[in-house]
């Protein structure tokens, strides 16, 4: 990650408030230092699945889980939207013909709940589309480009938390020990390498990016260097050996 | 530079902008054009991301060994000037600039490259990434092909503009966001396509491609079905 950057400047908004609530940081501290950061009253995020339910998985406030609710009960508004599409959706003002149109029962829902201006973020890593991260206003409210950059910086680091908090439990070291360090660069080989992984495997892309990371974490490699490692064919994963793997050198 | 081929390259880049098109498969056009009317030996369309790191969109060759040398450049090198002061940048002969960019000239030189030009891609004030084209024999750039380069470098600007104008956003950041993940999914199609038939990246991008053409669907969706594994795609072997 580039010292100074923007995705380092948001990390370290997130671990505060992962410090200040004594735990290690997650989806919900995502949500907190977005609503402290950017000209919103609250943001809520929601686990999704072409193939499976969705389902809310946090909010700030009882306007951003009733967001959340509405839009999964519904099966529509920006969130839905912003899922299928695979772009964020952005309403400044929820009171425009044009989106009542859209998203007739939605729109009249929200505005009820008390929400003006609701912005939707799809948490991706190519094909791998966990979930979304929404923001609401009160008030009519546009987001500028600084601003925008800093909300999409916030679903980037959701999404790296929701899939990492997966690796829990198999044993690596907590997130919060880690760091963020394999954030530097979006090195092709990783993509590629995930790719490789779901062939090798013969699971699912998301799994194949919780794996990868896993056995970083657990060697305490870069992930750049295992990726590449995979690339090159000098690594290879197999169903069977690597619970073995795993647990010989942690 | 052949006058002909230059209009044929320029009404096929036209053509290709149509309203659905596959921004990945249009930069891939691109580049592949910039090698067969400038005389690159390699070329590469990089994209800033929100942290102003250049990451590679597009390029001549999907082989590992290329695109580490486009990424490469995020610490030094032509391309990251060029992406900062936002001007062309020309070297005609690369074993001159060793003590300007010690890793870079060496890691080109192990490709075989030994002359590069870097082309600014500009949206009105704004510098949003570069054309990097790479030559193998040193000697001074034609400064009419760097005029034409540039103009390839703005149709690719033009591209990712309008690759967006059928959606709802026009916000640059989030257009950039989309189109960068876009790239990011093709990478981890290409691993799974090259484990699974047992070819290079190369090769996985060009079967993939060829099966998205003889099907005439979008490069990325078809992407997008062979990941989720969603569709039957014979040929991709699945």
């Amino acid at each position: 990650m580039r010292p100074g950057g923007r995705s380092a400047r948001i990390q370290v908004l997130v671990a505060e408030q992962a410090a200040r609530r004594g735990g290690r940081a997650g989806v919900l501290d995502v949500c907190t230092a977005a609503v402290a950061a950017l000209p919103v009253g609250g943001a809520g995020l929601s686990a999704m699945s072409r193939t499976a339910a969705s389902h809310p998985l946090c909010s700030t406030d009882d306007i951003s889980e009733q967001l959340e609710e509405l839009q999964l009960t519904l099966g529509e508004g920006p969130c839905v939207d912003a899922f299928l599409d695979g772009s964020a959706v952005l309403t400044p003002d929820l009171l425009t013909g044009r989106l009542q149109d859209r998203w007739a029962v939605f729109a009249d829902a929200a505005l009820e709940a008390g929400a003006r201006a609701v912005f939707a973020l799809p948490l991706q890593v190519g094909a791998i589309s966990p979930g979304v991260l929404d923001l609401y206003a009160e008030v009519p409210t546009v987001l500028d480009p600084e601003q925008l950059a800093d909300a999409l910086a916030f679903a980037d680091l959701a999404t790296l938390l929701l899939l990492d908090a997966r690796i829990d439990g198999t044993g690596g070291p907590a997130p919060a020990d880690r760091g963020f360090e394999d954030l530097d660069g979006h090195r092709a080989e990783i993509d590629q390498a995930t790719g490789i992984l779901t062939v090798q495997l013969g699971i699912g892309i998301d799994e194949a990016f919780v794996r990868l990371r896993a056995h970083a974490y657990m060697r305490g490699r870069r992930l750049a260097d295992v990726a590449a490692d995979v690339v090159a064919h000098r690594l290879r994963f197999s169903p069977h050996a690597e619970p073995d793997r795993a647990g010989d050198d942690t | 530079m052949n006058q002909q081929l230059l209009a044929k390259t320029f009404v096929e880049l036209a053509d290709n902008l149509v309203a659905d098109f596959d921004l990945i498969d249009f930069l891939r056009l691109l580049t592949d054009r910039c090698v067969g009317v400038l005389g690159a030996d390699a070329a590469g369309v990089l994209l800033a991301d929100r942290d102003g790191e250049l990451r590679v969109m597009a390029a001549s060759d999907e082989q590992v060994r290329l695109l580490e040398l486009f990424q490469l450049q995020n610490d030094e090198g032509p391309c990251l000037e060029c992406f900062r002061s936002g001007s062309p940048v020309i070297v005609p002969d690369l074993s001159r600039e060793a003590e300007r960019w010690p890793r870079f000239v060496t890691t080109a030189h192990r490709s075989g490259f030994t002359a590069v030009q870097a082309l600014p891609m500009r949206l009105r004030d704004e510098v949003v990434g570069a054309l990097n084209l790479f030559r193998a024999a040193p000697g001074p750039f034609d400064p009419a092909g760097t005029l034409v380069a540039q103009a390839l470098a703005d149709v690719a600007t033009i591209s990712l503009l309008q690759q967006r104008s059928s959606h709802r956003s026009t916000i640059l950041n989030e257009q950039l966001q989309t189109a960068l993940n876009s790239r990011v999914l093709i990478e981890q199609v290409k691993g799974k396509l090259a484990e699974r038939l047992g070819i290079d990246m190369e090769r996985a991008f060009t079967t993939l491609r060829g099966y998205a053409r003889a099907h005439n669907r979008r490069l990325s969706d078809v992407a997008r079905a062979f990941v989720d594994g969603s569709e039957p795609l014979p040929g991709l072997g699945s």
